[in-house]
């Protein structure tokens, strides 16, 4: 009946989305303002810097589909990352240090899970509780001081490349491309959509809606361990300040992206975008030599900007 | 008789915190019958269903599947029976597509491991879809769809799980009269495919017309297993309500009405109608018709300044309106909408807040809310609509349809309102407290207020209205006096020819 209406109203024109819209717009105005911009090197650079808040990004996007979020992801990450450097400071061995690094993540992961799912605690207060009792142990481990001597065989996780990529950047394609599968082609990312948008929905097809939560924020938990091992690589040791924002940043990505907070409505390629999007306007205000408190407003107002432009367009 | 029914509950209890929600109920299910499932709001039927698919689990009770003992712990059992539910709230994804929908929980699993065939779901889907004979591309999200195809998708997913027994809550609720054919006509092909039916309704023509057997619930116990041929309507209205109720409610008459209250000439307005013209006078009632989609909703939203409109003149009292809802209601214009829980009312708030609402600045001018002033207002107006609550502290969530009705009423005419719209004031309302709004409406014209009633169902219209404008494709295909308004001749108006 109306749905002829309705397809024309998503014709690919009408629905450019506002995070498409924000790129572009900030691409030019850094290429025609600072000439080290549009370089190759630039630009393998943004991506590179961008790595990690999309390993974070990515189920970030889950978890607000879902109607929930997670602000513990950058404590979770900071101490996933100690645990690493203290790892491979003590063993010597890489490997060993990853998997302790990835258990941390999925220790907090499945707890805000249980938390939120099982105990009904709103995930706002569930993860504000753990982003304090991650970030109080990385303090508490390194008594505040950065753990150094790392082997270069983890910094080179970060500074490699692998048929002249750059390794971060092939991670962060291969993230994306799991999670794209997950999300698009698995029971468990069909449930993700049902979880913010009918719960009711997935209880009469005898679906476990505690389950698939708790797999969401496993989900984020191990990400948060990855990352932690590109960022301990990064910083060629590990600091217990070094995520501190970090979640601000994902979830300004994810908002960006065009997920909205409500009945499930995501878009995993506007995370990816919105990630670009922060990345490009961090790396343009820097070398613009714009402090780094100012980048964090010109993040807030990106926030705004991007939702602006979506609201214009869905008004009709 | 001998027949051994396809699915059988005894005794079923069930226990909410302090509700018994279901005390030792039996029911049985027959093979290729439409089994009517009535009682008032409250009465046990949704919990008795929820039951029956596995989503609750009885406290007490048996279930037997052809005669054999049987459990149903949750709501893959109660699948695997092929028992399916279409339940009121819908239970769609938004954000999923129409055949994500159809195959939730049930998706095919693809050669690749972990993965799921989504190809096999849109042609399934479309399988499914071809069957029922709705025409629509199984990829469109579910949250662009309107409500009755809506209700297509649910019924869809019924059936591609092999439904035997089909449960459908108050399913016409929220169709139209083409589209409540075209489900009535998928019923009867499923009767004759031997699949049971499980019709919850609160409408009586249904009943009657449609039903095999009926079954009557109320206070969480069964009063009566019936057929209709040997029962009348009334009959089945005092055994839902256990007194005996007036269903035909007759209009007491009513003194000639008295000054314009309402003049609409020649509305238009981009949200879909055009050239509306209409008068309601103080004193009498007007009812506006037409299919669901006519226009009738829009032009009230327009007339109340919530909706913009393109040309025309909307006079209230002599006097053009500026087309803000502040202006409407400060001059005395109320309009009670449909979804009174997301449009009418603040829930959560007490009975007393939710009746002064309308009227703060009124009431309290310096822009200081007092307390006393407003419980007094309150409870005048409790008085006045016998509102049953025990106070106006009391949080209005928790009283029944009917009470809720009340209060938006009340809340109106706390501001003195003196014209009144409102958009299907029945619906979702049990039949006892009907004939109570209708009192209602009854008396609000006759202390002189005008009232302006949209209504899908005709008979309502006929029985309280003195006159009626009939919409049809947005515009009023014409006006019923008393003497010529019937509910053949409102038909025959709201149709497309």
């Amino acid at each position: 009946m109306n749905a002829r209406d309705l397809s024309l109203a998503s014709l690919p024109i009408v629905r450019v989305p506002g995070v498409a819209i924000v790129l572009v717009v900030l691409c030019m105005v850094f290429a025609l303002t600072s000439p080290g911009f549009a370089t190759p090197a630039n630009i393998a650079n943004i991506l590179t810097q961008s790595t990690i808040l999309l390993l974070l990004a990515l189920p970030m996007t889950l978890m607000i589909m879902t109607e929930g979020l997670d602000l513990s992801i950058g404590a979770v990450l900071t101490f996933s990352s100690i645990v690493l450097a203290v790892t491979v400071v003590a063993t010597g061995s890489p490997t060993l240090a990853f998997l302790a690094a990835l258990a941390v993540g999925l220790c907090f992961g499945f707890g805000n899970g249980v938390l939120i799912a099982a105990f009904d605690i709103p995930p706002f207060i569930t993860t504000l509780g753990t982003l304090g009792i991650a970030q109080g142990l990385s303090l508490l481990v390194t008594d505040g001081q950065s753990v150094v001597g790392i082997p270069r065989s983890i910094e080179q996780i970060y500074s490699g490349t692998l048929a002249g990529i750059p390794l971060p950047i092939i991670m962060g394609a291969l993230a994306y491309a799991v999670t794209h599968v997950l999300l698009y082609h698995t029971r468990f990312g069909t449930y993700v959509f049902a979880l913010g948008g009918n719960r009711e929905a997935l209880r009469v097809a005898g679906i476990s809606v505690r389950g698939m939560l708790i797999r969401v924020y496993l989900f984020g938990g191990f990400m948060a361990g990855v990352a932690a091992l590109l960022m301990t690589a990064r910083l060629n040791s590990a600091h217990p300040t070094a995520g501190i924002g970090m979640e601000f940043d994902a979830i300004a990505a994810v908002a960006v992206g065009g997920t909205s907070f409500e009945r499930g409505n995501g878009w995993l390629l506007g995370t990816l975008l919105g990630v670009i999007a922060v990345g490009v306007l961090r790396n343009g205000l820097n070398l613009l030599a714009v402090p780094s408190s100012a980048q964090v407003a010109c993040i807030g107002a990106l926030v705004i900007v991007a939702l602006f432009i979506d609201g214009l367009r869905s008004e009709r | 008789m001998a027949v051994v029914p396809l699915f059988e509950l005894r005794g079923i209890s069930k226990e909410f915190p302090g509700v018994k929600a279901l005390d030792d109920v039996s029911f049985e299910i027959r093979a290729g019958e439409v089994h009517m499932l009535v009682g008032e709001n409250g009465a046990g039927k949704s919990t008795l269903m929820k039951i029956l698919c596995g989503a609750y689990r009885a406290d007490r009770g048996s279930f037997f599947n052809n005669g054999e003992p049987v459990t149903i712990h949750d709501a893959g059992a109660a699948r695997k029976f092929g028992i399916a539910v279409i339940f009121q709230d819908f239970t769609l994804v938004p954000y999923l597509d129409i055949a994500q929908n159809i195959f939730l929980g049930r998706e095919f699993a693809s050669r690749l491991p972990g993965l799921i065939d989504r190809r096999r779901i849109y042609t399934e889907a479309k399988r499914v879809l071809e069957m029922i004979g709705f025409d629509i591309d199984p990829r469109l999200p579910v949250h662009s769809l309107g409500v009755a195809q809506q209700q297509m998708v649910e019924i869809a997913k019924a059936l591609s799980q092999d439904a035997r027994i089909l449960v459908m809550d108050e399913p016409t609720a929220a169709l139209s009269d083409r589209e409540t054919e075209l489900l009535f006509a998928m019923i009867a092909r499923l009767k004759a495919k031997g699949v049971a039916i499980i019709y919850i309704s609160h409408r009586l023509s249904e009943v009657f017309d449609l039903g095999d057997r009926i079954t009557v619930l109320r206070d969480g116990r069964k009063i009566a297993d019936l057929l209709p041929a040997e029962t009348t309507p009334d009959q089945l209205v005092t055994l839902m309500v256990g007194r005996p109720v007036d269903t035909t409610y007759t209009r007491p008459s009513r003194p000639s009405p008295g000054g314009v209250a309402l003049e609409v000439k020649n509305l238009s307005g981009p949200s879909g109608f055009s050239d509306v013209n209409l008068t309601v006078r103080a004193g009498e009632i007007v009812g506006l018709c037409g299919l669901v989609g006519s226009g009738r909703t829009e032009v009230a939203r327009a007339i109340f300044g919530a909706d913009r409109t393109t040309a025309g003149e909307i006079r209230l009292f002599g006097d053009p309106i500026g087309g803000s809802v502040e202006d409407a209601t400060r001059r005395g214009m109320a309009l009670i909408p449909e979804n009174r829980k997301t449009q009418g009312l603040a829930l959560a708030r007490s009975v007393g807040d939710n009746i002064v609402l309308a009227a703060l600045r009124k009431m309290f001018p310096t822009g200081l809310f007092k307390p006393r002033r407003a419980i007094k207002a309150a409870r005048a107006i409790i008085d006045k609509l016998r509102i049953a609550t025990p106070t106006p502290r009391r949080p209005v969530g928790n009283l029944s349809g009917g009470n809720q009705q009340k209060v938006v009423i009340g809340k109106w005419l706390n501001a003195d309102a003196k014209l009144f719209i409102f958009d299907e004031p029945t619906r979702g309302i049990d039949v006892g407290a009907k004939s109570e709004i209708f009192r209602l409406l009854d008396g609000l014209v006759h202390n002189g207020a005008a009232v302006l009633m949209i209504s899908s169902e005709q008979i309502e219209i006929v029985h309280i209205c003195d006159r009626a404008y009939v919409m049809r494709s947005g515009r009023v295909a014409g006006e019923l006096s008393h003497r010529e308004l019937t509910e053949a001749n409102i038909v025959r108006l709201g149709i497309h020819q």
